[in-house]
């Protein structure tokens, strides 16, 4: 498999503030990348470096083996950004933004329009194609921008919170939209803070905390070993103290002592069973809740000395 | 080479879009210089260096718009970029940073060529001759554009709000354009001051057009057109290099 995204040893100073630190990763060509952290995790600086709008202080950072500082030329020709903010050229219409972005990629002129009309339609603009990007809504703009990243036909689709602010049935379409495109073989990188939109479209995570990369690996498999089933275990009487040959699970009593709310691992499903019924508990029911990626995101950013697996 | 195109025809296109900001000030302006100083001044001046002071005034009046034009275009249309972050729609891409000035800088070119020459119709409403050495207008007609269009490129990155970008030109280029000898010969100033007028880069503009344009000037063309080449790269290599390192282009 060839590599398409290749960072290694990244740092970045903020002025005085280490931004990133020693961040390493890889993305194989075709591969859909999910990179998730809280705000301010150092998500966008690293997209930012890779698209050439941040310089970085330490480190390598590559793209389809070309390096982004000395082939500049080569790596952002590879590349469409779909970044989080609005950033339109005031002075120019949906269309000529879209024929303009084409034109600096290197796109003949009428290549260009062709295929700006093509995606204003693709992305149901067309009736906006001569207005400005301030009469666009919101859903519209968004749509833009992802029109705008892909007009150049770049072999790997950067997103930085694509679906930020968007109503239900957009972020569906998107989603729908990106897999075809993945499929068709663009590389995608997607940042986001929603967790489930990660989870349905991502074939492997990165999670990045406090600039530090804190997990990477596929996405089935890190939420496995973060976490295990969630079982709630509903009582017919109160219980007051969790009783003490398993007191070594993490045990929360919840409603007044009548459900139980553990994670099963290490057969701990098994031992408080037998436990309850030693000590003549009557079970009323139980739920158990397949662990999802957002169980596992929770548990990395808030225990810091969880590691990534080796 | 495509992507280059692109940039200039943006840059082209955008102060089209505005050209009531643009162009008609400018023309409308020189229109009163030309009519209050050449015509009211001129009839108590008469001539200046054996030429009629009205002529006199339009190499001068030609080079202070060429100046401002191109200041203004560059010096605008990258702040507002910044400003409005569309300037990452461009760093994104695969244009050199050398493409990226030189496109800027073409913009601000055709401009001040725009304004220059409505100035030079207007002038020709008032007063006609024809220009003793054209090529040598060509020459400090790109030169010195070229050269405001850098230093226009080079404040809008300095600047952080649009005022700065205005107090430059009140404030430092519109005094020495005045001083580097628009409406005056350098015969007209005291002996004593004489010697200041010299580290006036815009002295040596201005005078460059005039000998263009009449044949005569206050120092020998070839050190005019020394002044505005050196100039010139070394604003350009300025410019090319602050985009090269990212200067707040980059975060």
């Amino acid at each position: 498999m060839e590599t398409a995204i290749s960072i290694k040893n990244l740092s970045k100073d903020y002025r005085r503030l280490r931004a990133i630190e020693d961040v390493s990763l890889e993305v194989e060509a075709g591969e859909f990348f999910g990179f998730l952290g809280p705000n301010g995790a150092g998500k966008t600086t690293t997209i930012s470096v890779l698209t050439g709008l941040a310089n970085f202080s330490a480190g390598q950072v590559r793209v389809f083996g070309h390096d982004v500082l000395t082939e500049y030329r080569k790596t952002r020709a590879l590349i469409g950004l779909v970044p989080q903010e609005f950033n339109f050229d005031p002075f120019l219409t949906a269309k000529q933004i879209l024929t303009y972005e084409a034109g600096y990629f290197g796109v003949p002129k009428r290549q260009a329009k062709e295929r700006a009309e093509e995606l204003l339609g693709f992305f149901k603009l067309t009736e906006k194609s001569n207005d400005g990007y301030k009469k666009l809504s919101g859903g519209m703009k968004r749509r833009l921008l992802i029109a705008r990243a892909l007009v150049h036909r770049p072999k790997i689709l950067i997103l930085d919170e694509p679906t930020a602010g968007v109503d239900l049935e957009l972020r569906y379409q998107l989603w729908d939209f990106l897999r075809g495109l993945n499929k068709e073989g663009t590389t995608i990188f997607l940042t986001t803070h929603y967790i489930e939109e990660a989870e349905k479209l991502c074939s492997r995570i990165g999670v990045i905390h406090r600039g530090k990369i804190v997990a990477l690996e596929p996405t089935e498999a890190l939420v496995r070993r973060m976490s295990g089933d969630q079982v709630e275990l509903y009582l017919k009487k109160e219980m007051l103290s969790v009783p003490e040959d398993v007191e070594a699970i993490p045990i929360v009593l919840e409603d007044k002592g009548r459900k139980l709310r553990f994670e099963e691992r290490d057969n701990a499903v098994a031992k408080v069973l037998k436990s309850l019924h030693n000590h003549g508990y009557e079970i009323d029911r139980i739920d158990i809740r397949r662990p999802t990626l957002e169980d596992a995101f929770l548990r990395l950013i808030r225990d810091p000395k969880e590691k990534a697996a080796p | 080479m495509i992507g280059f195109q692109a940039l200039v025809h943006r840059e082209i296109f955008r102060f089209i879009s505005v050209f009531r900001q643009t162009i008609f000030p400018p023309v409308v302006s020189s229109f009163l210089y030309i009519f209050i100083f050449g015509f009211s001044l001129g009839r108590h001046i008469k001539t200046v260096e054996g030429v009629p002071y009205l002529t006199y005034l339009i190499p001068g009046l030609l080079m202070m718009y060429i100046i401002e034009g191109a200041y203004a275009n560059t010096s605008s249309s990258l702040f507002i970029s910044r400003w409005a972050n569309n300037i990452e729609e461009l760093l994104v891409t695969p244009l050199s940073y050398v493409e990226m000035v030189m496109a800027m800088l073409i913009g601000g070119l055709v401009r001040s060529s725009v304004t220059a020459t409505g100035v030079y119709c207007v002038s020709l409403m008032f007063v006609r001759f024809p220009p003793a050495h054209p090529e040598v207008m060509v020459f400090f007609l790109i030169f010195v554009s070229l050269t405001f269009s850098s230093a226009g490129m080079i404040m809008a990155l300095f600047a952080e709000e649009f005022e700065h970008l205005t107090v430059v030109t009140t404030f430092v280029i519109t005094p020495l354009i005045f001083f580097g000898g628009v409406f005056h010969s350098i015969t007209m100033v005291p002996e004593a001051l004489r010697w200041v007028t010299q580290f006036n880069p815009m002295f040596y503009m201005v005078n460059g057009m005039r000998y263009a344009m009449l044949g005569i000037s206050d120092v020998p063309l070839g050190q005019c057109m020394t002044v505005v080449v050196c100039i010139f790269f070394v604003l350009f290599s300025v410019t090319v290099y602050l985009f090269r390192i990212g200067f707040k282009l980059r975060k």
